[in-house]
């Protein structure tokens, strides 16, 4: 079986697996980048969501032979030095209860603020809407990503 | 302070294998550094570059634990909270009671962390005092250094191996809370770098090296057993290395989480299953068998004055049937455990709330002793009582025994975390408020029917205080009503049953401060005036066999009324509806909801929360856990568990909705300052949320809604 190649997070990586697996599995136990969640698997919560190309994308839903040939930024390489600003943001407004869904939303998070450097709460509502968290941070989630926006964020 | 713990205050010799926590299992983990600490009890070490080691007895859900106890420890210590690092405690001889629930977490450690601390703080002053040739009482203490007389100053690694000599304070002297400067100030979590970072931390995340992965086929319908399967067709995919049988079912192991899951997918089509006993089992059915069983007894929680003449001779009689639904719990994190079995022992790795009971029976099913079975608990992605279960550590050890030597890893997807869930019981509840002439109440009887959670944690097994436990917010009613029925009709149910956040208090609130609601309308009173009159200028009143503070509770919900502006006027469509509860006889809150309906769609603006659970560690959690109970509260309003064929209507969010972000509402949370012990959060601010939503609707809309959850046809 052909190897498929894709960059994650900056580096060239070569995997060799079925092609229907789903990226979220590919990324969690072949490349062992565990820092994308498995919530639900059919796309529903957004705890896996990384980057493919620069856009935000359920990784439960991307199967390998999609991924191969892409770009994939995951929540390990966000920063490649140090914190991202909406990382920091998310350790200042204190977001995280366990913490679980977090990485998937700081994903979302990202690609929003990139597209929309001042989001509303109407448009950070329509991103997070996407995603679950059953502990209830989603007052915090707003105000982190308004204050990563204050901050000058891209 | 055991003698053993007290011989070993200094950890420092390599042979003796003395790294903290390690040597708690009698061994020591290769390649890990043994260095000399400060070590006077199982709770905080002082390494040699002055950095401070805090063991955390309680697993981390969210709540907060792994940042509120190190506090405490760190407050009474003096130390520099810059430089805290922290291990998570595993059970063992040291820690018998790691066991996270009830909301008791900061209730049942507080003052053993105080002092704990105290005590080694009053080490190392001795030691600093001895040296210097000075009486400790001229000698105080912060960030990690004892300061003496004449600018003299020794921090508290240089002053360690003298302080490991001193004798261990027996009745160390805590601090005044005036005096605290750590507890009581908005703290972050300790634990949020690493969470955003996307470090492995869960038990998800665990790797160990030759991990194999795997997912369990379990009869979707409770009891079931496969009768017949072909594993060939499992084995075809690629990756999948064996299909194995356990007690639960039928274990597919595999090089990776998605072979395991494709294995199975193909196993499943193979399998013909011996449904078992419990293939019949339906909601339906279930709810005519309650609404039976509360025609026939009940057992008592409790009877006060004689509530049946009372009703009888009442001038007018109240009555109605509430009825809440099976709940699941989805944390976001599904269950999982990665299993080792060795021939000299066995290791778990998994988020557990259940650390002491999971180790015992995972001994059991590895065929190990006890201590030999080591149990490593990671952070949870989400509790609410379900991983308090040990169904899924015992099962994981089971197919490790099955599956040959090798760390595995046992997966539950989604449909897995809800099909096999430990379940929150459905009831029904049977109202009645007898009111005299002048329209007051002079006998409240609340009946309650359903599955008892407790009876299902005691493995079948029926606990003389059952009917108290599963009326909890039921027998406790604060108001002072002179007759009182309260009792608790079991109906067994064939699936397990386990603690969902705030239990049966929730559904007890629910109906009796929505009934109660029901009652002040009838009589042309204002719910809070209502209220207010019930509670009465009381203070201290005996409640069973313990005692609640009825004027902290009034004081709870003066304050929130008044925070939310109650009385003020409202555009129509919209309503305001509250409710107040003393949690468990010990955390008093009160919530008041703004909602609005609009064609048939109810959305909560906002909750006003006030709460006095005594003194407060960490204001910054507090809000979290009050913000956190509501979003839990209000999801609840809309999702249920149903049954068909034995099995739950329900597989993943698309069927089992939960709240999300557009739908949560504001919430302002205010708190009473006590000095009070603490009295725990983490389930307080859910059962008052409910009856407060719903009591706004009908504020909102003049409809009473007394079945979850709510469907559209109920706001049309």
């Amino acid at each position: 079986m052909p190897a498929f190649q894709l960059t994650v997070n900056g580096r060239q990586r070569s995997v060799d697996a079925d092609p229907g697996t789903p990226l979220l599995w590919i990324l969690r136990d072949n490349l062992g980048l565990t820092g994308t969640k498995f919530g639900c698997g059919v796309g529903l919560c957004g705890s896996c969501t990384v980057h493919q190309n620069g856009k935000a994308v359920r990784a439960c839903q991307v199967p390998l032979q999609e991924a191969a040939g892409t770009a994939v930024v995951t929540i390990e390489g966000l920063a490649p030095r140090g914190l991202h600003p909406v990382q920091r943001a998310w350790i200042e407004e204190d977001v995280a209860q366990c913490g679980y869904c977090q990485p998937g939303m700081i994903m979302s998070a990202t690609a929003l603020l990139a597209d929309h450097p001042h989001p509303t709460d109407a448009q950070i509502d329509t991103v997070i809407g996407g995603h679950i968290c059953r502990c209830g941070s989603y007052p915090r989630i707003r105000k982190a990503i308004h204050r990563a926006a204050k901050g000058g964020v891209r | 302070m055991t003698s053993r713990r007290e011989f070993l205050k200094i950890a420092g010799s390599a042979g003796a294998g003395l790294v903290l926590g390690l040597r708690l299992q009698g061994k020591t983990r290769p390649g890990t550094p043994v260095e000399p600490m400060f070590h006077p009890n199982a709770y905080l070490a002082i390494r040699p570059d002055g950095s401070a080691l805090l063991t955390v007895p309680k697993s981390e859900m969210g709540q907060g634990v792994r940042t509120a106890l190190p506090m405490v420890i760190a407050e009474e210590l003096d130390l520099d909270w810059s430089r805290v690092e922290l291990r998570q405690a595993m059970p063992g001889p040291e820690f018998q009671d790691l066991g996270t629930g009830g909301s008791t977490s900061v209730s049942t450690t507080w003052m053993i962390l105080r002092k704990a601390g105290a005590a080694a703080r009053e080490m190392l002053v001795a030691a600093a005092a001895q040296s210097w040739g000075v009486p400790p009482d001229q000698c105080h203490t912060g960030k990690g250094t004892v300061f003496g007389p004449g600018g003299r100053k020794a921090g508290y690694a240089e002053l360690a191996e003298a302080a490991a000599r001193q004798p261990v304070p027996k009745a160390p002297r805590l601090k005044e809370p005036a005096d605290f400067r750590l507890l009581g100030r908005p703290t972050r979590r300790l634990d949020s770098p690493k969470i955003v970072a996307g470090k492995p931390l869960f038990g998800l995340d665990v790797r160990r090296p030759g991990q194999r992965f795997v997912a369990v086929l379990r009869c979707p319908v409770v009891g079931g057993t496969p009768k017949a399967w072909d594993a060939s067709k499992a084995l075809a995919v690629r990756g999948v290395r064996a299909v194995v049988q356990v007690p639960t079912g039928l274990a597919v192991v595999a090089e990776g989480t998605w072979p395991a899951l494709q294995g199975r997918e193909a196993l499943a089509a193979t399998v013909t299953w011996d449904e078992g006993p419990n293939a019949a089992f339906n909601s339906r059915d279930l709810e005519n068998q309650m609404r039976s069983a509360l025609q026939g007894p009940a057992d008592p929680a409790r009877k006060a004055g004689a509530a049946a003449p009372a009703l009888a001779a009442s001038a007018r009689v109240l009555e109605a049937e509430y009825a809440f639904p099976f709940q699941a719990h989805t944390p976001m994190e599904p269950m999982n455990a990665t299993a080792e079995v060795r021939s000299d022992g066995a290791t778990l790795w998994m988020g557990t709330q259940n650390p002491n009971a999971a180790q015992v029976r995972a001994a059991a099913a590895a065929g190990v002793e006890p201590g030999r079975m080591a149990v490593n608990v990671t952070l949870l992605g989400g509790g609410f009582g379900r991983r308090s279960g040990t169904d899924f550590s015992t099962e994981a050890v089971q197919v490790a025994k099955a599956a040959g030597p090798g760390p595995i890893q046992v997966v539950w997807d989604r449909s897995d975390d809800i099909r096999h869930d430990q379940f929150h019981p459905a009831t029904l509840h049977h109202l009645k408020a007898g009111l005299d002439g002048r329209g007051r109440i002079a006998a409240w009887s609340h009946h309650i029917a359903g599955g008892a959670v407790l009876r299902s944690w005691l493995e079948g097994q029926k606990s003389p205080g059952q009917a108290e436990t599963e009326a909890n917010g039921a027998w406790d009613i604060p108001y002072d009503i002179p007759a009182l029925d309260i009792a608790f009709a079991e109906v067994q149910v064939p699936v397990p049953l386990g603690w969902w956040r705030a239990i049966e208090i929730v559904p007890n609130v629910f109906a009796r401060e929505c009934f109660l609601d029901e009652v002040a309308h009838a009589t042309g009173k204002d719910p809070l005036a209502l209220r207010l009159e019930l509670l009465g200028g009381r203070g201290r009143v005996k409640l069973g066999g313990e005692e609640v503070d009825i004027a902290r509770l009034r004081r709870v919900l003066e304050l929130a009324a008044e925070k939310a502006g109650w009385g003020r006027k409202l555009p129509p469509g919209h309503g305001l509806g509250l409710a107040c509860h003393a949690y468990d006889r010990r955390t008093y809150m009160a919530e008041v909801a703004e909602v609005s309906v609009a064609k048939g769609q109810l959305r909560v603006h906002k909750v006003v929360a006030a709460v006095d659970c005594g003194i407060v560690l960490n204001p910054e959690g507090l809000a979290g856990q009050v913000e956190g109970g509501v979003a839990w509260g209000v999801s609840a309003l809309f999702s249920q568990i149903t049954f068909e064929k034995g099995r739950t209507v329900q597989e993943n969010f698309d069927t089992f909705p939960v709240l999300r972000s557009p739908e949560m509402p504001q919430v302002e949370v205010h708190t009473i300052a006590s000095l009070e012990a603490p009295s725990g959060m983490g389930e307080p601010p859910v059962p008052v949320c409910l009856p407060a939503v719903l009591n706004a609707v009908y504020a909102a809309t003049g409809k009473r809604l007394r079945r979850l959850p709510i469907l559209p046809a109920d706001l049309a």
